[in-house]
């Protein structure tokens, strides 16, 4: 046991564990996480299946990648404890009798004499002190005065505030990976949803899409209400970086989704002979309509993204809509008089087959489709530590760097009217500026009648 | 267009400061340092009205694609300079910080960066924005300017060495001190504006304050060089050439989650 604290207690153990996790992190952030086997078979080849064997795929979970955090972890607490208990007695409970080589022995010194007693001289050093915020301790032994004057006490602790963050974080990090829970909810407008592991229903009231005048998005915004036992409790629009919060469940704007069932378009109709002639034809993919006495229009398919596949097939590319198509056929009595695929993009590419001589053109004008709000329901129980732990590795920053600690110690000591000053100083950091104060000090004590 | 033609003007400028700082190198004469401070100073100046301009002209904050952010990056740079500077004279590190700068204004003014301002993409439309980059790339260009103290510690304690310790100007032990002091400031303000409004912009937006994606990667080790920086100089006392080299190492790292990573790795931070 005392053999693994001090192992755990050494300075070279977390050097050695963050150059570890240093390289580690980069190896995962060059090669991909969590893809299928396929791609890294054909980025790797061969090696493929060691990496996945050694979890480089998904390096971030893998047993060994959470196991060095682990170390660090137990290094950090062993270290910072025992670090912790001389710098708390230092602190709170110092030692203030000390001995007149030990003040020799620090950098910044000065020795002192006037004429003077004891008691006024305490006193003239007390004041030049507290003029400058130091806080004061002393004792008294017979003919002397040991006084101990410090600042900034805070600073001391300052990385140890900041292990005790990262400490934190780490916690709320095992919290969100265990407990965490994240899910995406596809809603059309009007639909309730259960929302898995909670105790209330959320209903999408409205669905918009906002676009910048060069038809780029520009945001979604979905307005949602949380019901619960059936009744409406709270509504709320939310849009990218404003989710909304209910409960220990935050649901978040992710996309949208095409709903590709429920298509609407707008098919303008001409005649070769007859230039005046423009019919426009707006219906549901699947349903036709007149177009003339004995004619009759089917709009009979969609394809938000067309290609024709390598098998010759037609099929869609994505689900964006990136070449819209539509398959109309037109009917004559019960007699297909032609068929054919027409694009909204490349009006100039409608293919239309036809036994006899066509007197039509078609160009798909338009087409309307039902969007789906893509909404992220996640709850993360380990959120509030994460910000606990950031604010006090920010503060512990700030006192490790900016709030530097600074001690004077005086030894007072009266002889045949005379007192001798001793006195010396330590600070973590800024030591010129403490030398400064300290001369600065040492200067007024002379001057003092 | 106003901002485009500053932008310019801030460029030459910059050239200017560093032709002083350059001639100081080599007369020795104190004034041109002065002068080429002065300048850069003026430089300075006009790159933030350029700046202000930009926001105006595009309705966001001037760092939404790489010619704004490497715009942003060196008005950052050169902001962290002239307070290095004036605090510490460290007149000699001039010419080579001007070197870094006008690297990043020339990357940032060439043909491969789009200069068109564009709206935002609908995740982009935080106020963390502001935060979360602005305080990020100021905390990277104090990186710089510890990047090149260090590497001219390595110089000049090459040099001193050689000359059985005489000294000149700026000593090797100036130089390290200036190095940590400039890492005093970077890191905390990285870890604020990188990783800290970093994680709680992404909670935000993307509903989980860490994904490992590549940018939070490889920010997350260039917090780890510096932090082994300030464990090895604190508590084993490396100072010098050691603390250089790992001092340059974090710069280059730093250099890496900035570029590299919006070219070579894909992943949730692909804007622009």
């Amino acid at each position: 046991m005392k053999a693994l604290i001090k192992f755990f207690s050494s300075v070279k153990l977390a050097i050695f564990l963050i150059i570890i996790i240093a390289l580690a992190s980069l190896v995962g952030a060059l090669v991909p996480q969590e893809r299928s086997p396929d791609e890294y078979f054909a980025r790797y080849g061969q090696l493929a299946h060691f990496f996945q064997i050694i979890q480089f795929t998904r390096l971030y979970q893998s047993w060994w990648f959470l196991s060095l955090l682990f170390l660090l972890a137990l290094n950090i607490i062993v270290c910072t404890l025992n670090r912790l208990s001389p710098k708390l007695r230092r602190a709170f409970r110092p030692r203030l009798e000390i001995e007149a080589k030990e003040i020799n022995a620090l950098r910044i010194k000065e020795k002192l004499k006037k004429d003077m007693a004891l008691a006024k001289a305490k006193q003239g050093l007390k004041r030049e002190f507290s003029l400058r915020h130091y806080r004061l301790k002393e004792e008294e032994r017979e003919n002397k005065v040991f006084l101990l004057a410090r600042k900034k006490v805070l600073g001391l602790f300052g990385s140890d505030i900041v292990h005790l963050g990262l400490l934190i974080i780490l916690a709320g990090g095992i919290a969100s990976g265990l407990a965490g829970f994240k899910e995406n909810l596809t809603f059309r407008e009007g639909e309730v949803l259960d929302i898995p592991k909670a105790e209330f229903k959320l209903r999408l009231d409205k669905f918009q899409i906002e676009y910048y005048p060069n038809g780029r998005i520009k945001d979604w915004k979905s307005t949602l209400t949380v019901i619960e036992n059936e009744k409406p409790t709270l509504s709320k629009v939310i849009e990218v970086n404003h989710p909304l919060s209910y409960k220990e469940f935050v649901f978040y704007q992710s996309s949208y989704d095409w709903d590709w069932t429920n298509v609407s378009l707008e098919v303008w109709a001409r005649k070769k002979n007859d230039s005046s002639f423009l019919k426009t034809i707006e219906a549901k993919v699947g349903e036709s309509i007149n177009l003339e006495e004995n004619i009759r229009i089917a709009l009979s398919q969609f394809i938000p993204d067309f290609i024709i596949d390598e098998k010759n097939e037609v099929t869609s590319r994505s689900l964006q809509p990136n070449n819209p198509a539509a398959f109309i056929e037109g009917w004559e009595e019960n007699r297909k008089i032609f068929s054919g695929w027409i694009f909204a993009r490349f009006p100039d590419f409608s293919r239309i087959h036809s036994e006899e001589e066509m007197n039509f053109s078609f160009e798909l004008k338009n087409f309307t489709a039902g969007q789906f709000s893509v909404i992220q329901a996640a709850s993360d129980p380990g959120v509030n530590f994460i910000w606990l732990g950031c604010g006090l590795v920010m503060t512990g920053l700030f006192l490790a760097f900016y709030w530097p600690s600074r001690e004077v110690r005086v030894i007072l000591e009266e002889s045949q009217k005379q007192t001798e000053f001793l006195a010396g100083g330590t600070a973590a950091k800024s030591r010129e500026a403490l030398e400064f104060e300290f001369k600065e000090i040492m200067g007024s004590i002379r001057r003092m009648t | 267009m106003i901002e485009s033609t500053l932008f310019f003007v801030t460029f030459i400028i910059y050239i200017i400061s560093a032709l002083f700082y350059f001639s100081f190198l080599f007369s020795k004469r104190q004034s041109l340092a002065a002068v080429g401070f002065r300048v850069a100073f003026l430089g300075l100046s006009i790159h933030t009205v350029a700046l202000v301009m930009r926001t105006f002209e595009s309705g966001h904050a001037p760092f939404t694609n790489m010619y704004e952010s490497l715009s942003f990056l060196s008005w950052a740079s050169m902001l962290a300079y002239v307070l290095i500077e004036a605090k510490y004279k460290i007149q000699k590190a001039g010419p080579y910080f001007m070197l870094i700068v006008i690297a990043l204004m020339a990357l940032a003014s060439s043909p491969l960066m789009p200069k068109d301002t564009s709206p935002l993409v609908p995740a982009l439309q935080s106020y963390w924005l502001w935060l979360h980059v602005s305080v990020t790339l100021l905390g990277e260009a104090f990186f710089a300017v510890a990047f090149i103290t260090s590497i001219m510690y390595l110089v000049v304690a090459a040099k001193e060495k050689r000359d059985s310790g005489e000294k000149s100007g700026l000593s090797a032990e100036k130089l390290d001190s200036i190095s940590y002091r400039s890492i005093a400031v970077g890191f905390p303000l990285f870890t604020l504006g990188g990783l800290v409004f970093g994680m709680i912009w992404a909670y935000k937006a993307w509903g989980s304050y860490w994904t490992w994606d590549p940018k939070e990667t490889m920010s997350f080790i260039t917090w780890l060089v510096f932090a082994l920086y300030l464990h090895t100089r604190i508590v084993f006392g490396w100072k010098g050439r050691r603390s250089a080299y790992v001092a340059v190492i974090g710069f280059l790292t730093a250099i890496f989650t900035y570029f590299g990573v919006n070219y070579l790795l894909a992943g949730l931070h692909s804007y622009a």
